[in-house]
């Protein structure tokens, strides 16, 4: 093994290293802000919570209307708007 | 002393101004986290469709935005210039959620929103993404701090009144950011932004379906914004009962006037569906109600009360008797800080400070009030309950009437038949009005119910005002009026006009964008 | 002086930062509107000017707002009495700055000349008047200015309109406008290229210039001035109101703190040098060395300015005994601490995403890219 590699292994174990650690520390900070939002701010705490949610419910319907219409044509029912 | 027309012109400034501003804000609130939705999936699916989403909508964002912004500024200002007394007896509280929002939030906002427009082709597809998330949570984190500072004039938490600086004093910064009223009017508040921001971006699609164009863009956004809609309806009436809880604890005035509660009665209380009040002979006339159902909104149980108008005036009264020598023993003070007999006077009645102050607008010399004066103070700490009452209705019936639209787009658009129902397209389209105006009614209750405060139960209206001339506020009452009337008709004409030319961007090829091409190289000499 | 003196004095030089990134961030934006219709003839010059500072501008302006929020939260008798003082002057520069947001998102939506150069014309109105505005407040906190204070600490302004609007006031207005010309012009020179960046080189080049002549007249102009002395006050650091203390007025007691501490002469030293070093950047064609320049000119000049007046915030020519001052005028210690707390984490965090955003955006803006890349102004 040469040299380049082995320190450029190592360069790649320190990224995975330091992102580890990056990641550690947002979720114990995500931790303790939930901890304390949960404690005396309920309502905060559910909008915490509740717009990713909403977002992500409103993403994966267009997602789903992509897949009912890949599969539509795929069948070839074209719509009839297309 | 103050002038009476002074405070009414000051209200119609603030009032108008505020309200103006109020109309661009929610759309923003919302429709960056419905941006964020699109390019979300964008950049998870990679198909070039949901960019051309993301940037068409944030084409119209930015006409909204511009707006928001410029308007923002007066708010930001006007505290200080027409609301002095008010600043200076406040801003030890009401300043730091201010200056935390510039902090915290415009600046993320603002720095972001720059290169989300401009920076499509320098960003790579995940860094764009997080811009895009940063500029919609930044925005939602200005609205937080912003309702956090007016819970503060609705529910005066973690402050103390310093009798030796004549000024309010931040004791708890947490009980401040974490009481009730701001946490469910913040939340009340962003939700109304989606809710928004989702009858918005679902009636422009239905006016593009209606047309057969941009059908693909078009069924995508409608079904995103009919999803993104039903929950967010769901979340703002949740809310608004929150809200209601939190009222019915602290500002009994307010939802007396909300509710038109003359007198009070045994539990269960009968619920006003429609009624005519009237404030001078404390009536309603042709009121229809519904037996038991007050009790149950307001308190959840059978057996809880509301009180009526009568209790809390004669509660005012007291109160105010209580608080004339507590103004006294501050005007002592004033004169000599170490006067400790007035003190001890100040400690005894401070509670009510705020109610001897309410009643030195009749009676600058509180050594000769009289009992009419104080019966005439204690009517004023009840808000005009008709506007109050049917703002509140009206937002109601608003919020209800979009909870039935989106149950129904969500099952159209489910189904995938939306396209089909041209009534149902000319329904959403005739919607887009709805939520704005919802807003509005919701700014009216929080704060014609506030009334005849600006800090509840603490300072009055009155007193808060700049010392200005009647002169001054026709200035600049004027100088409001021309500059907001233009801004609104050349909004709504550049937004209709992107609207109508659609998501056929200038230099993406298309016809339109050939013609605009061509005129600005015939521009450009 | 206990902890809470030394929280009043970080507050000040805290609004002193602040008020530096107002110049320095809303100053440049302000320039190249001023500048817009000298440097860019035509409309596509125009359009390149803009879009340099296009993707900053709305972050940029934030430094306005916080600058107000600031003075709120940490100063409230400042902003509740200033800002009610100058009533028909805030009136003017909100309604300038109103329309600055709508002249950089609406003047391109529309290709018609008679649209654009409305826009264009209103974005000079609301370049340089609030650039004078500024300059002119902060004369007339040397000059004093007429307010008293009832018993209940309601401010009251006994002067008129007019009386904001004399000569100091004027001259150091000048001066500001003068910094912000220079600054919008190193900016533009910059990022572009051509006869535009001949023109804006030219603009810096005079802008410096000139506000080195009002520098330095201004310097000479306040000796001349009634300075405000602070004789009696109780102890720095304890929770006092402004009817508390003494204060006199005497010609060239603006020069006190210098004399007391010579040392201050070093910050207008390098405002005059960092003027300088902008003005030989621009003649040498060095836009980005003169930018800095600049920027380090702002702090020289508002520091000059600041230590001048120190401990005064807003001197009262009606009753100097009621001039708001650092130890009068502030918040209370915990909402003091807790701002303090926000600002010392977000500031930094600021400073680097906004660097970040002009690292991003960097590079010369070509006429090229603007009739061709379908998100700009």
């Amino acid at each position: 093994m040469s040299r380049t590699t082995s320190t450029s292994i190592e360069g790649a174990a320190m990224k995975t290293l330091a992102y580890f650690l990056l990641f550690l520390v947002l979720a114990f900070c995500v931790i303790l802000l939930a901890v304390v939002l949960g404690d005396r701010g309920a309502w905060y705490f559910a909008w915490l919570i509740g717009t990713p949610l909403i977002v992500l419910v409103s993403a994966a319907g267009a997602a789903w209307l992509d897949t009912h219409e890949a599969s539509a044509s795929a069948h070839g029912k074209v719509h009839k708007t297309h | 002393m103050i002038n009476g027309t002074v405070v009414d012109l000051s209200r119609v400034q603030f009032a108008a101004t505020a309200l103006y501003h109020f109309l661009f804000v929610p759309l923003t609130l919302g429709l960056s986290f419905l941006l964020a939705a699109m390019e979300t999936v964008y950049v998870t699916t990679g198909r070039p469709i949901y960019r051309e989403m993301t940037q068409f909508w944030s084409k119209l964002f930015m006409i909204n935005f511009a707006l928001g912004v410029a308007t923002g500024l007066t708010m930001e200002f006007e505290f200080g210039t027409n609301w002095s007394f008010y600043s200076g007896f406040v801003g030890d509280i009401f300043g730091a959620p201010l200056a935390i929002e510039g902090l915290m939030a415009f600046f993320l906002e603002s720095t972001f929103v720059g290169l989300m427009i401009f920076g499509w082709e320098r960003l790579s597809k995940g860094q764009h993404l997080a811009v895009t998330w940063l500029v919609a949570l930044g925005s939602n984190l200005s609205a937080l701090w912003i309702l956090v500072a007016n819970s503060f004039m609705q529910d005066p938490r973690g402050a103390v009144f310093n009798p030796t600086t004549m000024r309010m004093q931040l004791a708890s910064f947490g009980a401040l950011v974490f009481s009730p009223d701001a946490q469910s009017k913040f939340v009340h508040t962003s939700i109304a932004g989606y809710v928004t921001a989702a009858v918005f971006v679902a009636g422009v699609s239905a006016f593009y379906m209606r047309r057969h164009r941009h059908m693909d863009l078009a069924k995508r956004s409608f079904r995103m914004a009919a999803l993104f809609g039903v929950m967010a309806t769901i979340g703002v009436i949740t809310l608004g009962d929150a809200l209601g809880f939190v009222a019915a604890r602290v500002q009994p005035t307010k939802l007396a006037a909300m509710e038109a509660v003359w007198k009070t009665e045994k539990a269960p209380m009968p619920f006003n569906l429609i009624a005519f009040p009237d404030q001078a002979r404390r009536v309603n006339h042709g009121a229809v109600r519904i037996p038991d159902l007050l009790s149950l909104l307001v308190t959840h149980t059978f057996t809880g009360t509301v009180p009526g108008i009568d209790a809390l005036e004669r509660q005012a009264a007291r109160r105010i008797r209580n608080g004339i020598p507590a103004v006294e023993a501050l005007q002592t003070l004033a004169g000599d800080p170490h006067d400790a007999v007035a003190r001890a006077q100040f400690e005894a009645h401070k509670a009510d400070v705020g109610y001897g102050f309410l009643v030195q607008r009749y009676a600058p010399d509180l050594q000769q009030v009289t009992p009419q004066e104080i019966k005439r103070a204690a009517r004023d700490t009840i808000p005009a309950v008709a506007a109050v009452f049917w703002a509140f209705r009206s937002m109601v019936a608003f919020g209800l009437l979009m909870l039935a639209y989106f149950v129904m787009a969500m099952l159209y658009t489910l189904r995938n038949s939306v396209q089909d129902r041209p009534w149902f397209l000319t329904l959403g389209v005739w919607m887009i009005p709805i939520p704005f105006l919802a807003n509005e009614c919701g700014w009216l209750v929080a704060e014609l119910g506030r009334q005849p405060w600006t800090v509840f139960g603490v300072l009055p209206t009155w007193m808060s005002v700049s010392d200005h001339s009647v002169g001054y506020m026709v200035f600049s009452l004027c100088g409001f009026l021309l500059l907001y009337t233009t801004f609104i008709i050349i909004e709504m004409y550049l937004m209709t006009r992107a609207i109508r030319i659609g998501p056929e961007a200038p230099g993406s090829g298309g016809q339109s964008g050939h013609a605009r091409a061509a005129q600005e190289a015939h521009l450009g000499g | 002086m206990d902890l809470f003196g030394d929280l009043q004095v970080t507050w000040w030089l805290l609004l002193g930062v602040l008020l530096v990134g107002l110049g320095v961030m809303v100053g440049m934006d302000m320039g190249v509107g001023t500048l817009l219709r000298y440097v860019g003839r035509s409309d596509v010059e125009r359009r390149v000017a803009l879009n340099v500072i296009g993707p900053h501008w709305e972050g940029n302006q934030v430094w306005f707002i916080l600058g107000g929020g600031a003075i709120f939260a940490a100063f409230p008798l400042i902003y509740a009495t200033a800002f009610s003082g100058f009533y028909v002057v805030m009136m003017l520069l909100l309604w300038t700055m109103i329309v600055r947001p709508l002249g950089f998102e609406y003047r391109s939506k529309i290709a018609d000349v008679k649209w654009r150069n409305v826009w264009d014309w209103s974005l000079f109105v609301s370049g340089a008047v609030p650039m004078i505005i500024f300059g002119a407040a902060v004369g007339n906190l040397f000059c004093g200015v007429p307010y008293t204070f009832a018993w209940d600490m309601a401010s009251v302004y006994t002067g008129s309109f007019l009386g904001l609007l004399n000569p100091f006031a004027i001259s150091t207005g000048l001066l500001s406008l003068a910094l912000s010309v220079m600054m919008g012009g190193l900016m533009l020179m910059h990022r572009t290229e051509g006869a535009l960046r001949e023109r804006a080189r030219r603009a810096a080049a005079g802008g410096s210039l000139a506000a080195i002549i009002l520098f330095a007249g201004d310097g000479i102009w306040v000796r001349a001035l009634d300075g405000y002395r602070l004789v009696r006050s109780p102890q720095p650091g304890t929770l006092e109101t402004p009817l508390e203390q003494i204060v006199t007025r005497a010609a060239g007691a603006w020069r006190g703190n210098f004399s007391l501490h010579p040392v201050l002469w070093v910050v207008p030293i390098v405002a005059f040098l960092a003027l300088f070093g902008a003005y030989l950047a621009a003649r040498t064609r060095r836009g980005q060395l003169g930018w800095w320049c600049g920027a380090l000119a702002w702090a020289g000049v508002i520091g000059t300015a600041g230590a001048g007046l120190f401990p005064f915030l807003l001197p009262s020519s009606q009753d100097p005994s009621v001039s708001l001052t650092v130890w009068n005028a502030s918040s209370s210690r915990l909402t003091l601490e807790w701002m303090l707390g926000f600002a010392v984490v977000f500031v930094p965090i600021i400073l680097w995403y906004t660097s970040w955003a002009f690292w991003v955006m960097r590079g010369q803006v070509k006429p090229e890219h603007v009739a061709h890349d379908e998100h700009v102004y």
